[in-house]
């Protein structure tokens, strides 16, 4: 596989930056949305990916950073103002989380050979993974 | 229904049209058709196409099969066909008779092909073969209405359109015409 420029890396990280921000936006949105006696349980689960996704998105800036670019954010979210049910949110999460770690696989193939930034992807995947497997348990799928 | 609720009701919004549109544009071109293709099409994150996509997976337009593969079903081809169609009718009615430049008769067909009703739709089509069916009747007919164009006064009280004001003047007032997202 040919080595990609530098400008297509960071073409690549950008695309994982903006899954993260709008992910995290996502989730501060649905941590907001729940109602019911379901917001006891999903509220703090749907914060603490908030952080943690905020957090992914941060480390993207920085690794844009290091590439010698600025971070390029294009978003586009709608988050209607309509009450959910605690499965309702865990499953719309699931679904942008599953779309996440897409986005990282698809970007480990590009970044073949190009050790330090496979490792990061990498690493990402796994945490991506993990939340996509918390998810799943939450919903018992 | 109150015509703004049957406007929210509409599960083929405007984000909804243009998922499907590339879906089978994408279809077309490359035969098949994922999440990171569509939001590569659109420019935007999976995340949000696979957010987008939940809505028309469940009213049955969109199939995705185990292999993460999107496929638009009978309903969903036909509603793209109906769209693309209507796109074209707008534009060819904004721009061919209208007169109004082509870039803007695209932007303005894009905003309101998914919700043009068929109805409008068919007078609209009924409408361009009658203006097409003869040439010089065609061309008498808008040097007719463009000099009378010319010639609004500005007087909604002498004039059998402008019963609430003069509306020409209103879209005037508003500054230069707003071209909008497509």
């Amino acid at each position: 596989m040919s080595r990609l420029t530098t400008q297509n890396i960071v073409m690549e990280l950008n695309r994982a930056f903006a899954e993260e921000v709008e992910a995290a936006t996502r989730y501060l949105h649905l941590a907001n949305a729940v109602r019911g006696l379901d917001r006891l349980l999903v509220e703090p689960v749907l914060k603490e990916a908030f952080t943690e996704t905020i957090q992914h998105a941060e480390v993207l800036a920085q690794k844009i950073r290091a590439l010698g670019a600025v971070p390029k954010l294009e978003i586009s979210v709608q988050c209607p103002a309509e009450p959910l049910s605690g499965r309702e949110a865990l499953r719309q999460a699931l679904t942008f989380e599953e779309a996440a770690l897409e986005c990282y696989q698809d970007i480990l193939r590009r970044v073949e050979g190009d050790v330090p930034l496979e490792e990061f992807i990498r690493s990402q995947i796994a945490v991506e993974s993990e939340h996509v497997a918390q998810l799943k348990e939450l919903l018992d799928e | 229904m109150e015509t703004w609720k049957e406007f929210d009701a509409n599960i083929v919004t405007h984000s909804a049209a243009h998922h499907l549109m590339a879906i089978a544009d994408l279809l077309a071109k490359l035969g098949y058709a994922r999440v990171s293709d569509v939001a590569r099409a659109l420019n935007i994150t999976r995340g949000s196409v696979s957010i987008s996509l939940q809505p028309l997976k469940k009213a049955g337009l969109v199939v995705q099969d185990e292999n993460r593969h999107l496929r638009l079903s009978a309903r969903g081809q036909a509603l793209v066909e109906a769209i693309k169609t209507k796109r074209r009718i707008v534009e060819r009615f904004l721009a061919g008779v209208l007169g109004v430049e082509p870039v803007q008769a695209e932007i303005d067909a894009c905003k309101f092909e998914h919700l043009l009703s068929d109805e409008s739709a068919r007078r609209l089509v009924s409408f361009l073969r009658y203006f097409d069916s003869d040439q010089r009747r065609a061309r008498h007919f808008l040097e007719a209405w463009r000099s009378f164009d010319q010639e609004c006064a500005h007087e909604p009280h002498a004039c059998s359109t402008c019963e609430e004001g003069c509306m020409a003047e209103a879209l005037e007032n508003r500054g230069p015409a707003r071209g909008g997202a497509r």
